[in-house]
């Protein structure tokens, strides 16, 4: 087990190869629908991803910490599994069993996901997040298959409970991620100088905090947010179908 | 290597000097002998895979695009992911296939692919792009599997001589192969097509380890007649 605060911030890192690199945050959909005027107003970009940040980016920071609450309360994360026999602990629940305990999570994430198409985004995004994550953590492969497509907030809600992230750190992660994602796809697809994203982003993280408060403490399943944004979600299905695109969503 | 495994084949080099055009040329020689697939990574998502799929060589499923974020480096080096997770689920899908052929989105010339995402690779310069180019060097230049001097048909035009540069990208590669190609010329057809035969033959018999044609730093000599060469390359000297 690392030292939380440095694993915090490699999930926090770009450069940390799990394919953020493919992705906006939805803001390419959003500036083809006329975000940012044409160049001429770009502080729409940080208003984006404060919106995002009072709606469906809390849905999936509190999935993510409800996630860690119960692989971590679970008390199955120290279970050591012996190597080349990863999914039949010596003792302890078989992985299947530790995995359904993460089914109502997930559902409870896909039920206040309605589109589709961002389900299918974040399952792809967990896909590849769960792929470093088996090399890297490999204590993951206590609660995921090695290889599946299941929502990223579960995914890192499963790094967090084995490399001893609390529930505010899985949170701020989340959400600063999401923020910075938007912020950074800003530079390829507006006329922005690189030290305004910056700021926007410093700029965010009141927004960025209040949700770590918010969303931290939850213990319950169904008091997991509900909130959503359905004009993202037209968007995100409008790109779906565009064929000149710069990144996947 | 496992039975769903295929030999994943990639094709670099900067924009525009023939890699879907060379793509579609393996497809068309060799879709009759073996199973192919192939994913793209334009800087616009669908055009490589669309010009691919409209050449009507190969399957339009088996085609398939990734999105690179405008970041075509990043998505065959430092961050292969969403590349792997495609070859992969193209192999699921179509098991078994022999041969994948990932396509670079046009980069620059120190672009290389990532041993993490395919077993040899091919980097393509074109004459138009000039003479000096293959002389300049560069990992792909140096140390690809097989460099293509592509679209010699066009020399006459653009006032190069194909021999000399072919003679410069072999001293920068140290005995390794190249290929002076155009899509006009069969003979040069058949030398790429038996080339990609056989690679697949030795990564299939386990007889060949992926080489990264790396970052290497360029370095600098003076050459016979005296003038300052700098260039990259493997060998040392
Ligand atoms: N004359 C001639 N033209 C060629 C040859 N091969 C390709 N071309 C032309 O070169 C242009 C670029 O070819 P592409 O295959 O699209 O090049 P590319 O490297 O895939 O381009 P990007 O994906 O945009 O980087 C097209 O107009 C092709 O028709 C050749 O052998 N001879
Ligand atoms: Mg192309």
């Amino acid at each position: 087990m690392g030292n939380a605060e440095l694993v915090a911030m490699m999930l926090a890192d770009g450069r940390l190869p799990t394919g953020g690199h493919t992705q906006s945050g939805g803001l390419e959909p959003a500036v083809r629908a006329g975000l940012g005027a044409d160049g001429k107003q770009l502080a729409d970009v940080a208003a984006y991803a404060r919106d995002r940040l009072r709606t469906t980016t809390r849905v999936e920071a509190a999935v993510a910490v409800l996630t860690r609450h119960i692989a971590t309360s679970s008390h199955l994360s120290g279970t050591k599994l012996s190597p080349g026999d990863e999914n039949v602990p010596k003792n302890g629940p078989r992985l299947s069993e530790r995995a359904a305990t993460l089914g109502p999570v997930e559902a409870a994430w896909a039920a206040r996901t309605p589109s589709h198409v961002v389900r299918g985004v974040s399952r792809r995004q967990g896909r590849l997040l769960l792929r470093l994550a088996r090399r890297v953590w490999p204590d993951v492969s206590a609660y995921l298959p090695n290889d599946g497509e299941i929502a990223r907030p579960v995914v890192l809600g499963v790094v967090g409970a084995v490399t001893g992230l609390s529930a505010e750190q899985v949170a701020r992660t989340i959400a600063y991620d999401d923020a910075q994602t938007v912020i950074s796809a800003s530079l390829k697809l507006l006329p922005v100088d690189p030290a305004d994203a910056a700021t926007w982003l410093a700029g965010l993280h009141d927004d960025i905090e209040w949700l770590v408060k918010d969303v931290a403490p939850l213990t319950r399943i169904d008091e997991i947010p509900a909130d959503g944004a359905p004009l993202i979600d037209v968007f995100a299905h409008n790109h779906a179908i565009e064929r000149m695109r710069l990144f996947h969503a | 290597m496992p039975e769903t495994r295929s030999f994943r084949l990639g094709v670099a080099g900067p924009v525009g000097t023939g890699k879907s055009s060379l793509i579609a040329t393996v497809c068309r020689e060799l879709a009759g002998e073996l199973r192919l697939g192939v994913i793209t990574n334009d800087i616009y998502t669908d055009e490589d895979a669309r010009l691919l799929r409209s050449a009507g060589v190969l399957d339009p499923e088996r085609i398939r695009a990734v999105e690179t974020g405008a970041c075509p480096h990043t998505a065959i080096r430092d961050d292969v992911t969403p590349n792997l997770i495609a070859v992969e689920d193209l192999e699921r899908d179509f098991a078994p296939l022999d041969v994948v052929l990932v396509e670079s989105g046009g980069d620059n010339l120190t672009a290389t692919f990532s041993p993490a995402l395919v077993d040899a690779q091919i980097f393509v310069l074109d004459v138009a792009g000039g003479g000096d180019v293959a002389r300049k060097g560069g990992p792909g230049i140096a140390r690809a599997d097989l460099l293509i001097v592509n679209k010699t048909d066009l020399a006459p035009y653009v006032g190069v001589d194909v021999e000399q540069m072919v003679k410069d990208a072999e001293h920068a590669r140290d005995g390794k192969p190249v290929i002076a190609l155009s899509r006009t010329d069969p003979a040069s057809v058949a030398l790429l097509t038996e080339w990609v035969r056989s690679m697949a033959h030795a990564v299939r018999a386990g007889d060949h380890t992926p080489v990264d044609p790396g970052p290497m730093a360029p370095h600098s000599h003076v050459g016979e007649d005296g003038e300052l060469i700098t260039h990259t390359h493997a060998h040392t000297h």
